[in-house]
């Protein structure tokens, strides 16, 4: 699409478009609505199947299909006079000649495009007295989605996204004429990481969800937007809830996110939220208790414990890392908080990655030259970044290079793939920066095809897609020299974009869930001033040293929220001398777990659906989580309940609703002082003016940085 | 918290986690590509379906001609054929079905081996095509290694009523020749030797019938 | 001997088996004289100039003319392709697999000067599988051509290279249709593409490509040979040239005859195809193949058969070829033939043309059960309105064309249908009453 501005009219209307656009969006843009069935852009190219959207353009004597009708400076077109209505009634009649009419039995009744178009353009009564087609009623598409066959209308959008989006090309179309159907090889299941994608875009109840049939209809169900936090790519989501329990997970096209679609997890994975083992009361070792009971001993053991008390973070909200760091740092006088599994970059390095210039932002991917994978597999780590990637590369032409320890699902469309061995990882991504610079090394094929990408005249966009264990094999300096060869600062729509190992992990390090950084990334000793004096107190432990230092009895109490560290983290022996060693254990959960088995205490944790809070996305999009299913009766909310702790003992902070926590935070963090009304497209921090507020990058600049033995900038030298 | 690279993910038995690829064809998820090893594809039609892939800028275009040698090797488009192609394409079996299950050649369900095809369209049914259908499937009747098949329009109106046997054109016929066309066809011998198209002249040389040239 | 209404251009020695070798082409038709003339003395412009001026119009069914379309590719070294439509799968159509069976070599020289015209370096000649007969013929002569120089690289030392592959369809009408055909010669379901890109522009592999049928590239050697005045000559001024037509159904020498287009229709279904049995009238026939509507004997057998003569009269010469009904022939029953066809050979890609002929053909089949009402056969004519310029191609029109004018010319008579064989069923099973015996 060009771009550049047109003039049409559509039923006497102007509307001004971007020339190239199709006719349909085009239209919409007035306020005309004409109906498709085939017609999805999220699919890409249109096949102008269905017919039902043909118009009537000045100057052509055939009616046009308006999806697949570029507009063009000074287009007329009419979409209601009589030639129209009647080829958009033929349309609808056609359609519904094989189709079944059971729409009273049918889960998409009532939200279902067919019923909609058949009442708004059809023809009032049917002429079909004949005999429609029959295949056997729903049967198994794959474990999770059933398919009807006499219901499908031939629309080709779920065969499109088997082979446009997710490429997997094993859904298709078998036989021909009215006798094709939808189908796999040899009636295989259809098994794939975003196949419950199809059921959103099936325009009538061919493709429809186990999970979902006959458990509600829509009169009778709510949609509540929210955010998907089963992993770091943080999809839009919309909450489908009946008798305050979600019944169905459907996407909430968010572009600047996840582009429309949603992995299989973040849809399916809603059968948790009331799993046999979720937590649904507070618990005093392992028997249930009441509330106050539970606050009370839960203080009283960590006040005993004197400060010598930790905390780790996990699946949490922005405020409640917010609120569990002043807990520990304020309430018990402790600094040892974390976030991560072990220690990874460190303050001064998470602030020069955090500078605005230096971020990519999703949709970067989109238009970027070259995209650079590196220490990740995004299907594996943020499932929806893969079919962005894929995206860039079927349709805008956009390179790609691979450089991980084990093989990615991306290699496939990959011009250039490095493996380096475990443990290489620091030294191979400064080999590829001083590769950049000229060097000849064991990276200089990949640096040759990211060099290779783009037109050559403007610096390539180069879109650097980085996993955080990068940063934990001490391989963030050598990222941020990538950064400078690549020239990332200061080219628009390039930047790095990490893949955290945790969903939340930049809005927990933000909001202060650091042993060595406050809210905002700021020093401890600025962010909390007096109250540290000894160097020790200064600089907290980071997970591993607390493990460490709760088996050797240094520390005595821990706190958990939202994490397993006997199933999330590596070395799970040493996890359980050091639980066992805790003289209290405090745990916030949301299932029984081998760790809640040895906790002192244990409060109930609200799962995303049911919490209130914010969330920031790993490219510095904070986006609201709303509450959208009831909580089990004896839960609280987590926020209440760590204020509730907090004044036991003794720091009544006053904060114990969303937006009061959400204010602190606020005011905590400079850089997202002006976020404010998140809605529900969220807002990225550095696209607001307080961005300038993050700390600055106070180490030298790029060129001079010295990132040890085989730092590209003296290869660079010695080179010249 | 879930750490969602490396220590695995959270909730381990979702389709996510299922992705494994040494793929090397830009796009498609290559895991959904059987290997040559899984399938062991008889070495002539490897071959044969590599020589097609050579004949076209794209190894795409050798599609149906790929599936034309799994029918002659096989009798049909067996699934396992289609396997064997795809691993040689490093195309989807699924992918070679849908287009196999398009084309009314192409056969995704066991057929005999020797094949009828009557035209039963318009010229020849003028002429008798369905008694001619009739006849033939008489014959067929419970011989699983003949197939025969109305067909659409063969292109040989001049021969009305006419079938294709074993791939040749053959009329214009009648019921009571199919027994000997289907005995030939099965030995092995030349099927109604004055029948067949490959043996007429022009139209216009023929004595006419009556009057006219 | 043939009769003097025929004029043997095309067909030309093609008695002679022969003719199918590379020798007997050179012999007999001095064959690829032309070829070598093109390749070493003409230019790409001079030869689009010799086939625009001929006025040669697509004997594929459109009627384009063949000239025009081979100028509108670009220019410019991208790759360009060449197909030669050999689909042929229209009910009443045979002339280009005598063509391909006759004179393999005429169609690989047309290929060889048209790909010099549209500087194709890619060329493909998209068969029908049925036709293993004539594909294994063309295989041979292709073989032969390549052996001779007259394809391959550096063609006849003039530094031009031409690849020529056969390729064999699998049994699909609707491959005939060009987009179609570009989607199945690349290894897809043959469904047909949205234009605009036209081929010309757009085709196969995304590169411009110029479509033509058998006949229309047969034709290019002798145009090119003798020039566009000679090739004038033939034909009408408007359908300039010779046309082989083939007849069928209800005549006593059915066949293809090669005529200069604009004799009278009754001189080439009498006189050549020998006219209808014996104590027979001719009813209706289809003037260009099942897609053309049909005419009755009073409009259209003292038309001239051109593409003119016949598009005035509400119907088109198409592929041309005729189909003639005499007066056994049950044309509801015909209706339902002609509509099952259709149906069977919808790609089902567009809803109008999927559902539009399946309906239609339950609802004839209504008719002749006796099952219906004549308020039906208003519905049928409906339906086929609906179908009409509402498809992604002209396969659902190439049904209701046809369809429509039967209900709308013999009204009366699948009324009648519907009441005779409300009383007697076992008409429903075989029509016509008798079939006519097979003559020739
Ligand atoms: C449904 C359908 C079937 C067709 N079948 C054939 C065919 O079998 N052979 C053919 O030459 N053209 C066929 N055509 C016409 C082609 O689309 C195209 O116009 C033609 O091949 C161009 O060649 P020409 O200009 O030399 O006629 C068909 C068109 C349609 C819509
Ligand atoms: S199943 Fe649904 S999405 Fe797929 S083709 Fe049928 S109607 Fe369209
Ligand atoms: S929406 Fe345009 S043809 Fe289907």
């Amino acid at each position: 699409m060009s771009g550049k501005e047109v003039t049409i009219v559509v039923d006497g209307r102007e509307i001004v478009a971007s020339e190239g656009e199709m006719l349909h969006d085009a239209a919409r843009k007035g306020d005309v609505e004409i109906p498709v069935f085939c017609y999805e852009p999220k699919l890409g190219d249109p096949v102008g199947a269905c017919r039902m959207c043909l118009v009537e353009i000045e100057g052509i004597p055939k009616l046009q299909t308006s999806c697949s009708t570029p507009v063009r400076d000074g287009m007329v077109v009419h979409t209601r006079t009589e030639q129209v209505k009647h080829a958009q009634s033929a349309v609808v009649e056609f359609l519904l000649v094989n189709h079944p009419l059971d729409c009273p039995v049918c889960d998409k009744g009532g939200e279902c495009p067919l019923q909609d178009i058949t009442q708004g353009w059809g023809p009032g009564q049917s002429r079909v007295i004949d005999e429609k087609r029959h295949f056997p009623k729903p049967i198994e598409l794959s474990p999770l989605v059933a398919i009807d066959r006499e219901r499908c209308i031939l629309c080709y959008r779920c065969v499109r996204f088997s082979q446009e989006i997710a490429e997997d090309e094993q859904l298709q179309l078998l036989e021909r004429g009215d006798r094709t159907f939808v189908g796999t090889f040899d009636e295989r299941p259809y098994v794939a990481p975003f196949h419950g994608n199809i059921t959103d875009i099936c325009p009538v109840g061919a493709l429809t969800n186990y999970t979902y049939r006959f458990r509600a209809r829509p009169w009778d169900i709510e949609q509540a937007g929210s955010v998907c936090t089963l992993c770091p790519s943080q999809c839009n989501v919309s909450f489908t809830v009946r008798d305050e329990k979600v019944k169905r997970v459907i996407t909430r096209d968010n572009h600047e996110v996840d582009d429309g679609w949603i992995c299989d997890r973040g849809r399916y994975g809603f059968e948790m939220f009331d799993a046999e083992e979720r937590v649904c009361g507070p618990r005093l070792r392992g028997g249930e208790t009441g509330w106050e009971t539970a606050i009370e001993s839960a203080a009283e053991g960590l006040r005993a414990a004197g400060g010598r008390v930790a905390a780790i973070v996990g699946d949490a909200s922005n405020e409640e890392g917010y609120l569990v760091q002043r807990l520990l740092r304020e309430a018990l006088g402790s600094p040892h908080v974390d976030s991560r599994p072990s220690r990874g970059a460190s303050r001064e390095q998470i602030v020069r990655l955090a500078q605005p210039g230096l971020a990519a932002k999703v949709s970067d991917i989109d238009g970027a030259d070259m995209v650079l994978v590196l220490g990740t597999d995004p299907l594996h780590s943020s499932p929806i970044l893969d079919l962005r990637v894929r995206k860039a590369i079927r349709r805008n032409g956009a390179k790609l290079a691979v450089a991980t320890e084990r093989p990615t699902a991306l290699d496939g469309g990959a011009e250039a793939i490095a493996r380096y061995a475990p443990g290489e990882a620091a030294h191979f991504v400064a080999e590829l920066a001083s590769a950049l610079g000229g060097a000849e090394n064991v990276a200089t094929p990949l640096a040759d095809a990211v060099r290779e990408a783009g037109d050559g005249a403007s610096p390539a966009k180069v879109v650097v897609i980085w996993g955080e264990r990068l940063a934990r094999d001490g391989a963030t300096d050598s990222l941020l020299a990538l950064a400078d060869a690549l020239g990332l600062a200061a080219t628009e729509g390039a930047g790095l974009l990490e893949i955290p190992d945790t969903t939340n992990a930049r809005g927990l390090r933000e909001a202060g869930c650091l042993p060595d950084a406050g809210p905002g990334l700021a020093e401890p000793n600025r962010a909390f001033g007096s109250q540290y004096d000894s160097k020790a107190q200064l600089d907290g432990k980071g997970t591993e040293e607390i493990r460490e230092a709760l088996e050797s009895g240094e520390l005595e109490g821990l706190v958990l929220f939202g994490v397993d560290p006997l199933r999330d983290f590596p070395d799970t022996p040493a996890w359980e001398a050091a639980l066992t060693a805790a003289n209290h254990l405090v745990v916030f959960s949301t299932f029984e777990t081998a760790t809640t088995a040895k906790a002192d205490v244990v409060f109930p944790l609200e799962t995303h659906a049911e919490k209130d809070g914010t969330v920031t996305h790993p490219d510095g999009r904070l986006q609201r989580v709303r509450p959208s299913a009831g909580r089990p009766d004896e839960v609280r909310s987590n926020i209440q309940v760590l204020a509730e702790l907090s004044a036991a003992l003794g720091h009544d902070t006053g904060i114990d609703s969303q937006p009061s926590a959400f204010a602190a935070l606020r005011d905590a963090v400079p850089f997202y002082a002006d976020i404010d009304d998140i809605g529900g497209q969220g807002i990225r921090w550095q696209e607001t003016p307080a961005a300038n507020a993050v700390p600055a990058d106070d180490s030298a600049s790029g060129s001079e940085r010295a990132v040890g033995p085989g730092s590209p900038d003296t290869q660079r030298e010695s080179a010249s | 918290m879930s750490p969602v690279d490396g220590a695995g993910t959270s909730s381990p038995d979702l389709p996510v986690d299922q992705a494994v690829t040494e793929g090397r064809v830009p796009g498609r998820r290559e895991e959904e590509v059987p290997e040559l090893h899984e399938v062991d594809c008889p070495p002539q039609l490897r071959e044969r379906i590599e020589e097609l892939m050579s004949r076209y800028p794209d190894r795409r275009s050798a599609s149906i001609p790929a599936l034309w040698a799994v029918q002659e090797r096989y009798g049909w488009c067996t699934p396992e054929g289609i396997r064997q192609a795809a691993a040689v394409m490093r195309f989807t079996p699924a992918y070679l079905e849908s287009v196999a299950s398009f084309y009314d050649l192409l056969h995704t369900e066991p057929v005999g081996t020797h094949r009828v095809e009557v035209c039963t369209n318009i010229s020849c049914w003028m002429r008798g095509a369905d008694d001619l259908l009739a006849a033939f499937e008489a014959v067929a009747e419970g011989d699983d290694d003949v197939f025969v098949t109305g067909f659409e329009c063969l292109g040989a109106c001049d021969i009305a009523p006419m079938a294709a046997i074993g791939q040749r054109y053959y009329g214009p016929l009648e019921a009571a020749e199919a027994q000997t066309a289907i005995d030939q066809l099965k030995a092995g011998e030349e099927v109604l030797p004055e029948k067949a198209l490959a043996r007429r002249g022009l139209a216009g040389d023929a004595p006419s019938p009556g009057g006219a040239g | 001997m043939p009769h003097e209404l025929e004029k043997r251009v095309l067909l030309a020695h093609a008695e002679d088996p022969a003719l199918r070798t590379l020798e007997g082409y050179r012999r007999l038709a001095s064959g690829y004289a032309t070829q070598e003339k093109a390749y070493r003395e003409l230019e790409q412009d001079e030869i689009l100039k010799e086939l625009e001026d001929s006025g040669l119009r697509g004997r594929g069914g459109a009627g384009f003319s063949m000239g025009k379309k081979a100028s509108f590719l670009p220019r410019g070294d991208m790759a360009k392709y060449l197909c030669c439509n050999a689909d042929e799968s229209e009910p009443g159509a045979f002339k280009d697999r005598e063509l391909m069976q006759r004179n393999p070599h005429q169609l690989i020289e047309g290929i060889a000067i048209a790909a010099l015209a549209a500087d194709a370096g890619h060329a493909f000649i998209f068969i029908r599988g049925e036709y293993a007969e004539q594909a294994d013929i063309l295989d041979a002569a292709v073989a032969e051509a390549y052996e001779a120089g007259y394809l391959g690289t550096n063609i006849l030392g003039c530094h031009r290279d031409l690849e020529l592959v056969v390729h064999r369809g699998a049994g699909a009408y609707i491959c005939g249709e060009e987009t179609a055909l570009l989607d199945a010669l690349e290894g897809k379901r043959g469904n047909p593409r949205l234009k605009p890109p036209f081929p010309a522009v757009q085709g196969l592999y995304g590169g411009p490509t110029l479509i033509n049928n058998v006949e229309t590239l047969s034709n290019v050697p002798h145009i090119v040979r003798h020039g566009a005045e000679w090739f004038k000559g033939f034909g009408t001024e408007q359908s300039p040239g010779t046309k082989v037509v083939s007849v069928s159904g209800g005549v006593r020498r059915p066949g293809n005859y090669e005529i200069e287009l604009g004799i009278p229709t009754r001189e080439l279904i009498y006189d050549l195809a020998g006219g209808p049995e014996p104590g027979h009238e001719i009813k209706a026939f289809y003037p260009g193949g099942s897609s053309s509507p049909v005419l009755t004997a009073a409009e259209g057998l003292d038309l001239p058969y051109s593409f003119e003569a016949m598009a005035e009269a509400g119907s088109m010469l198409g592929s041309g070829s005729i189909i003639v009904a005499d007066d056994r022939v049950s044309i509801p029953h015909m209706a339902l033939r002609t509509a099952r066809f259709y149906h069977h050979e919808s790609c089902g890609k567009c809803a109008p043309c999927r559902e539009g002929t399946n309906w239609t053909v339950k609802m004839l089949e209504r008719v002749v059960r006796g099952e219906a009402t004549p308020m039906d056969l208003d519905i049928i004519s409906s339906v086929q309105e609906n179908i009409m310029g509402h498809c992604l191609c002209v396969l659902g029109d190439s049904m209701a064309m046809p369809v429509s004018a039967m209900v709308n010319k013999f009204r009366e008579e699948f009324e009648r249908v519907i009441e005779d064989a409300a009383l007697d069923p076992h008409l429903v099973v075989q029509a016509p009453p008798e079939t006519l015996g097979a003559s020739v």
